[in-house]
């Protein structure tokens, strides 16, 4: 396989000098790709409809180049970066769909990106690659009130979907403490999973319909209605060109493959998403065990007497609770302090986020009580509490959306998002604490949280020291991994491969299954402009 | 020091969005199926009031709400807080506190009443307004009442020796600072945010909270006892005439260009 050289930079170096017009060339092709030259950046202007706000010039002038810099080429982790001299924003999909047919024909080299919240790198270019982003394809076209499938552009930003949703009596299914930022594109490229995932289930269900521009330009159109301009051909009187039904069997549901498929093999444009009622009764609890024993005593509990209204359980241990306490935004402050009150010094305790939906506030504010009871009774918590109004809820979430932020102000971070089996889910960490040890890497902290319920734990080790060590990260990488895969888990639960996690495609898929995707790849995106350097190995 | 009274008042939740149905005419805010909690300068009061009993060893804290059956979980969350006991008048299930029914007035008189059938209160403590009416009114409606002295919009309280409150009020301009001479007569506060930030019932209170008393007695009842008139107190002295939302923020506009920046602004006769 050639695998040519993939610039992997971290903290800020440039490296424009290197490439000139010539990007990472892909897997097992050969296939040279290029980067966009002055012709090409004429010809993108005269197919957009605005080009002053749909064009970014890198090469125009300094303010541009930095804007590129500082908001495109570099993601959220601030590990990687690209050399990227333009920025593309589309309003429409016909504009998407001349984009790409372009840069088809030209073997022009494409990242998308939506929110660039990504923590795997996959939305930041290599080096000089198309930066194609979705910012701009941010419509909400309807809600259907019976069926609650919302349908929208791929650049609509998560919140604004959360937003609109319960103004009309529906509930967004997916929440990821990004949605301020994120796009729901990226979301569904990349299959994020999210606090309610144990409820509501993956987007691999809640996606009902998807429109796709595909690399050499067509669009592909999968049990979606939505119109943003006139170009869609039907040909045939029956041709499907609407609905976004709840249910269709005709034919392969091509739309899985986009999902998840992290823009590799086309852009997505358009998504119909079915959103569930809005829970007009919500509690949510705080809860703190003394160890993982009774954190699944709590688990099987819940789901035995919350049962159909238990909407997420969420689990943060002791080291990244005090980051949170010193490097959060000060939300939850003083309850974090309040539950920490009565420990003592040497505990590790265990916090868990217990969240109940449903639509009768009393009968589930009852279920609530009786479940907690039974927990302190049989002394399977030590502490708790449960939210009392809004603003407590507020906190509680708070406190869980803040450990990505705060762990990341606590040093340099190694991020790992792993899924396991339930039961293993802290040993895995123990067994990371003291392989670190042992490999005498000294002045590390291992903190995990994560979607418990789901055995997906985000294990974080924080160094605190800013750093830049590859050899380093490599042993911490091989003794989390080796854990992980100790126990036949997935060295990426929920946040994608893009480019972090590539160089491992092949050691932990199966041979069969890489073979279909390379196929795969090849049918969807023969000249491999799509996303390159990234995902596939 | 003995007792302290607080009044707590269950409203629709901060954070729901109200909804008013326009058919419905004055009555039009929504309650059915919404979220509520204790009222957040109520919440204040109550963590005021343990406070003190926590700095006055022997004080008793005394949680009143008046209301339909559900207030009972509300005065739960201020005995799970630290209160001692509770007393819940209960009201009919259709008739509303939020200013339709039940109006300050009332209240006060209902409140006056139960401070003389407690008697030896020290201080009542209330939230300086309820976030569903925004009156602010019982307060001082009840030191009138009582012909107690009063302090109202309290930023911190401080008891002396002596039985006598400090308290430095939030105005306009600033703070001022009063002190209420002790009376005989309970001394009545009202609270203000920056009072103290409630503290969160945990597990073990709340538990305890099962156990402690609440005394439950329905409006009627308790009116009669008081050797209140009814028709009086359910008789609102104010009648409201119209409720409506606020109409809804216009959406802007996106521009692409300082250009078209100016030609829109020229457009709408902004700029010359």
């Amino acid at each position: 396989m050639f695998l040519s050289f993939t610039p992997r930079l971290r903290l800020g170096i440039h490296c424009s000098n290197l490439l000139s017009k010539r990007c990472a060339s892909n897997h097992s092709r050969n296939i040279l790709l290029r980067g966009p030259t002055s012709q090409d950046v004429s010809y993108f202007r005269s197919v957009l409809a605005r080009p002053g706000y749909s064009v970014l010039d890198g090469t125009a002038n300094q303010d541009t180049k930095d804007e590129i810099d500082n908001r495109y080429n570099i993601d959220w982790t601030r590990h990687y970066q690209g050399s990227s001299d333009l920025v593309l924003r589309p309003q429409t999909t016909s504009e998407v769909s001349s984009i790409l047919k372009y840069c088809h024909e030209n073997y022009i080299g494409v990242t998308t990106q939506g929110g660039n919240t990504g923590l795997c790198g996959g939305a930041t270019p290599i080096s000089n690659e198309v930066v194609l982003s979705m910012e701009y394809m941010n419509r909400i076209y309807k809600l259907d009130e019976y069926s609650g499938v919302l349908t929208c552009d791929a650049g609509c930003i998560l919140q604004s979907l959360h937003d609109y949703a319960e103004k009309n009596g529906y509930l967004f299914p997916l929440d990821i403490g990004s949605k301020g930022t994120c796009q729901i594109g990226g979301n569904v490229s990349t299959n994020a999973g999210g606090h309610h995932f144990f409820r509501f289930g993956g987007l691999h269900g809640t996606v009902v319909g998807m429109e796709v521009v595909l690399a050499d330009g067509r669009v592909l159109r999968m049990n979606i209605d939505a119109n943003d301009d006139d170009n869609n051909e039907r040909t045939h009187q029956f041709q499907q060109s609407s609905a976004s039904l709840r249910k269709d069997n005709t034919g392969y549901d091509l739309k899985q493959l986009f999902i998840g498929g992290e823009g590799t093999l086309g852009v997505v444009t358009k998504v119909a998403v079915a959103c569930p009622a809005l829970p007009t009764s919500k509690n949510v609890a705080l809860l703190v065990c003394n160890c993982y024993k009774d954190v699944l005593q709590v688990l099987k509990t819940s789901k035995g007497q919350l049962g159909e209204i238990l909407s997420a359980i969420e689990l943060i241990d002791m080291n990244t609770m005090k980051f949170v306490q010193r490097y959060g935004s000060g939300i939850g402050d003083h309850l974090i302090s309040e539950l920490l009150a009565s420990e003592v010094a040497d505990n590790q305790p265990l916090f868990i986020l217990v969240e109940s939906q449903g639509c009768n506030q009393e009968a589930d504010s009852s279920k609530m009580d009786a479940f907690l009871t039974s927990l302190y009774e049989s002394s399977t918590i030590e502490n708790g509490f449960l939210a009392q109004d809004s603003k407590h809820i507020e906190e509680i979430w708070g406190i869980r959306e803040s450990c990505n932020p705060s762990v990341a102000r606590a040093g340099y971070v190694h991020k790992f998002d792993v899924s396991i089996g339930i039961e293993s889910y802290i040993e895995v960490a123990d067994e990371v604490i003291d392989a670190l040890k042992e490999a005498n890497l000294p002045d590390l902290t291992v903190c995990v949280w994560g979607h418990v319920a789901d055995g997906n734990a985000h294990i974080n080790v924080i160094s605190g020291q800013v750093e830049n060590n590859a050899a380093k990260a490599e042993i911490i990488e091989n003794i989390v991994y080796t854990a992980v895969m100790k126990r036949k888990g997935s060295i990426s639960a929920e946040h994608g491969i893009g480019q972090s996690k590539r160089k491992y495609m092949s050691q932990v898929k199966d041979k069969t299954a890489l073979e279909l995707m390379s196929q795969m790849k090849n049918v969807f995106d023969p000249h491999f402009i799509l996303n390159p350097g990234k995902y596939l190995p | 020091m003995k007792k302290i009274l607080v009044p707590i008042k269950r409203v629709i939740d901060y954070a729901q969005k109200v909804r008013v149905d326009p058919s419905k005419g004055p009555q039009g805010v929504q309650l059915k199926n919404v979220k509520m909690s204790m009222n957040p300068f109520c919440e204040i009061a109550v963590e005021e009031a343990i406070q003190l009993k926590e700095q006055n060893k022997g004080a008793e804290v005394v949680a009143i709400s008046v209301g339909p059956k559900q207030c009972t979980e509300t005065i739960r969350t201020a005995l799970a807080m630290g209160a001692d006991r509770g007393i819940h008048v209960e009201t009919k299930p259709d008739v509303r506190g939020d200013y339709i029914d039940l109006q300050p007035w009332a209240i006060a008189s209902l409140l006056k009443g139960i401070v003389d059938r407690e008697d030896a209160v020290d201080l009542v403590l209330l939230g300086k307004q309820s976030i569903d009416s925004d009156c602010g009114q019982t307060g001082p409606l009840l030191a009138g009442l009582l012909n107690a002295p009063q302090a109202t919009f309290a930023a911190n309280i401080e008891r002396g020796d002596d039985g006598s409150f400090t308290v430095e009020r939030e105005t306009d301009t600033g703070t001022e600072t009063i002190k209420l001479n002790a009376s005989g007569k309970p001394a009545v506060i009202t609270c203000d945010l920056r009072l103290n930030t409630p503290r969160y019932p945990t597990m073990p209170n709340i538990m305890k909270a099962k156990k402690k008393p609440v005394e439950t007695i329905s409006l009627e009842d308790m009116v009669k006892e008081l050797g209140l008139d009814l028709d009086e107190v359910l008789t609102p002295k104010h009648e409201v005439v119209e409720v409506y939302e606020p109409p809804p923020r216009k959406e802007g506009e996106t521009v692409g260009s300082i250009d078209e920046l100016l030609g829109k602004l020229k457009e709408k006769g902004l700029v010359a």
